[in-house]
């Protein structure tokens, strides 16, 4: 009697389990800590996407371009480092400045003095980089003056590409990094004009990795092709890509621990990446530098340029240069801000 | 011997694995049957890889009461999992608990990306009336199989990672040696396979069904992300297997 019930017991909890184990709903998050979820941060980035899809993103080069990288700022009170790695990329002209996530730590008041810090540093790029026309259209430096193209300043991008990360999504962060860079998962376009008046595309990929995993919605957009960038013979059409994201592949040192990525997700995304070719991918989140190369694609993890974990100056990003034929290198850029 | 045959033929179609980790009851040589035979179905879904079924296998043979060696395998279909282990283990009585060392080596090919993952894990494990504890170290290195070959002078295709620590906790409602029982587990790594920091949980039980032979089974969550970064869904699965003594 007791044996049947303890049959009927069992049998009742593997009906459950297996309801449970087929079944959307089923997620540790909501027993471990509260926040927005990577499917939901890329569904509403693909909806950004889907609505600007007019105002894409195009960067042109002519010819030679460089673009800086950072990683994990962390900015608090103390937003020294970010406005030095903005500065050196406005001094220094490079095409665009790409962060790696964990740009600030999650609170109203440091995202307050982050999206300061950017309009500051818009306005100083819009300044040195264009002129103004009339009371509200601006015209490009590079621009011929035959037809020059007339931008409003709210129309006017200013270069600066994160990914988020996992600082940036903890109590409900999300909805402060979200109002700001709107969208965790998208990719640009450089447009690189060559000598002989051809010109090259080079491509970057912007992932969402905050959470340790891509999530099922990024993988299946991903396996759809849609940031192949594929003609209809089925070549690409980039000549270099680069990937940004937060969570690294890597372990930096032979003492540390290795990625969060689980196992078939680590072997999914380095299989990815040796798909899209890419030339170079970038990570952050482990606070520590690493480079290699991992079957053709060139890894580089980056330190954190916060002034809290790195109080002394030091080479805390990386520049990369393209040449006008393809070539890449990178070389550390120092950073001179101590903490306050 | 007709009904050990299919209970054994049972077992091994019906698949299934064991290496102690699923099923929860006693892994010490019962001074009578030197053969013990765990197998087990499996199905769940995986974020990076969809739906998946499996099955595993693991025979173990108890050479003395203190030593016994087992060997393994597992097939997850869809997913293109396919595994393989040896394992060698030594137990220590402690009063009425028993400490077990593991030896074990295990290759892993994670065919849909063509790579191999050969791991060697020592581990120890504590066996309690109501609580076992693992605690451990695994080296887990992995290659990609098929490189270009233009590649080749200028890349490594493998990867080592040398200190990815192993440890393991589980609770039973009833002690050990009950005909039944129920428990939780959290632990991160799984029957084939180690993670750095992935921590998987849930509900494990096991249920005697004959003098040789007993049910058990569980549901295992294994969320991507630890720690600061907010675990989320990443694979959800059910076990179910059958433990054979003969």
């Amino acid at each position: 009697m007791c044996c049947k019930k303890m049959k009927k017991t069992l049998l009742s909890l593997s009906i459950l389990s297996l309801s449970l184990a087929s079944c959307d709903k089923v997620s540790p998050i909501g027993v471990l800590v509260a926040g927005t979820a990577v499917e939901n941060r890329v569904k509403m980035s693909e909806l950004f996407y889907r609505n600007h899809y007019n105002d894409k993103i195009w960067l042109v080069a002519d010819g030679d371009y460089t673009f800086l990288v950072g990683a994990d700022s962390h900015v608090t009170n103390d937003s020294g480092r970010m406005d030095e790695m903005l500065s050196i990329g406005l001094r220094d002209d490079d095409l665009f400045y790409a962060h790696l996530g964990d740009i600030a730590d999650t609170k109203a008041e440091y995202y307050v003095t982050l999206d300061s810090l950017l309009q500051e540093a818009k306005s100083r790029y819009v300044e040195k980089n264009y002129r103004k026309v009339n009371d509200y259209e601006y015209v490009s430096n590079d621009n011929p003056d035959e037809s020059p193209l007339m931008l409003q300043y709210d129309e006017i991008v200013y270069p600066f590409f994160p990914v988020v990360g996992n600082h940036d999504i903890t109590h409900n962060g999300w909805a402060l990094w979200s109002n700001i860079f709107h969208s965790s998962f998208y990719e640009i376009d450089v447009i690189v004009m060559l000598e002989d008046g051809d010109f090259a595309f080079d491509h970057l990929i912007f992932l969402d990795s905050a959470s340790g995993t891509l999530g099922k919605t990024q993988i299946d957009l991903i396996n759809r092709g849609i940031l192949d960038g594929k003609y209809d013979d089925g070549t690409s059409m980039y000549r270099n890509t680069f990937v940004f994201s937060h969570t690294n592949i890597f372990r930096p040192q032979f003492f540390e621990f290795a990625s969060t990525f689980t196992r078939e997700e680590t072997f999914f995304l380095l299989d990815q990446f040796e798909k899209w070719n890419v030339t170079c991918a970038f990570c952050g989140h482990v606070h520590t530098w690493d480079e290699r190369n991992y079957n053709g694609v060139h890894y580089l993890t980056l330190d954190t340029m916060c002034e809290k974990n790195n109080p002394e100056p030091g080479d805390y990003l990386v520049r990369v240069h393209c040449d006008s034929d393809g070539e890449v290198k990178w070389s550390p850029v120092h950073m001179d801000t101590r903490k306050r | 011997m007709k009904k050990h045959s299919l209970a054994l033929a049972i077992a091994l179609l019906a698949s299934s694995l064991a290496w102690g980790q699923t099923y929860s009851g006693s892994r010490a040589y019962d001074g009578e049957h030197r053969n013990v035979i765990d197998g087990t179905l499996l199905g769940g879904q995986n974020v990076v890889t969809g739906w998946f079924i499996g099955e595993t296998a693991i025979y173990t043979r108890h050479l003395t009461d203190r030593w016994s060696v087992s060997a393994g395998e597992q097939v997850q279909f869809f997913k293109q999992l396919y595994s393989v282990d040896v394992m060698g283990t030594y137990r220590l009585p402690l009063g009425r608990t028993n400490l077990y060392f593991d030896g074990r080596l295990l290759f892993n090919r994670y065919d849909r990306w063509n790579v191999n993952e050969p791991i060697v894990n020592l581990s120890a494990y504590w066996e309690t009336d109501y609580v076992d504890l693992r605690l451990g170290e695994s080296l887990v290195r992995y290659h990609k199989i098929g490189v270009k070959e233009e590649y080749r002078d200028y890349t490594t295709t493998g990867y080592t990672e040398p200190l990815v620590m192993t440890f393991g906790l589980g609770v039973n409602i009833r002690p050990r040696s009950n005909p039944w029982n129920l428990g939780l587990f959290l632990r991160n790594f799984d029957q084939f396979y180690y993670e750095n920091w992935n921590i998987n949980w849930g509900v494990r039980f096991h249920a005697t069904l004959s003098a040789a032979m007993k049910l058990y089974g569980e549901f295992n969550v294994r969320p991507a992300g630890s720690m600061s970064q907010l675990a989320t869904r990443y694979e959800t699965s059910l076990k179910l297997g059958l433990h054979y003594v003969l």
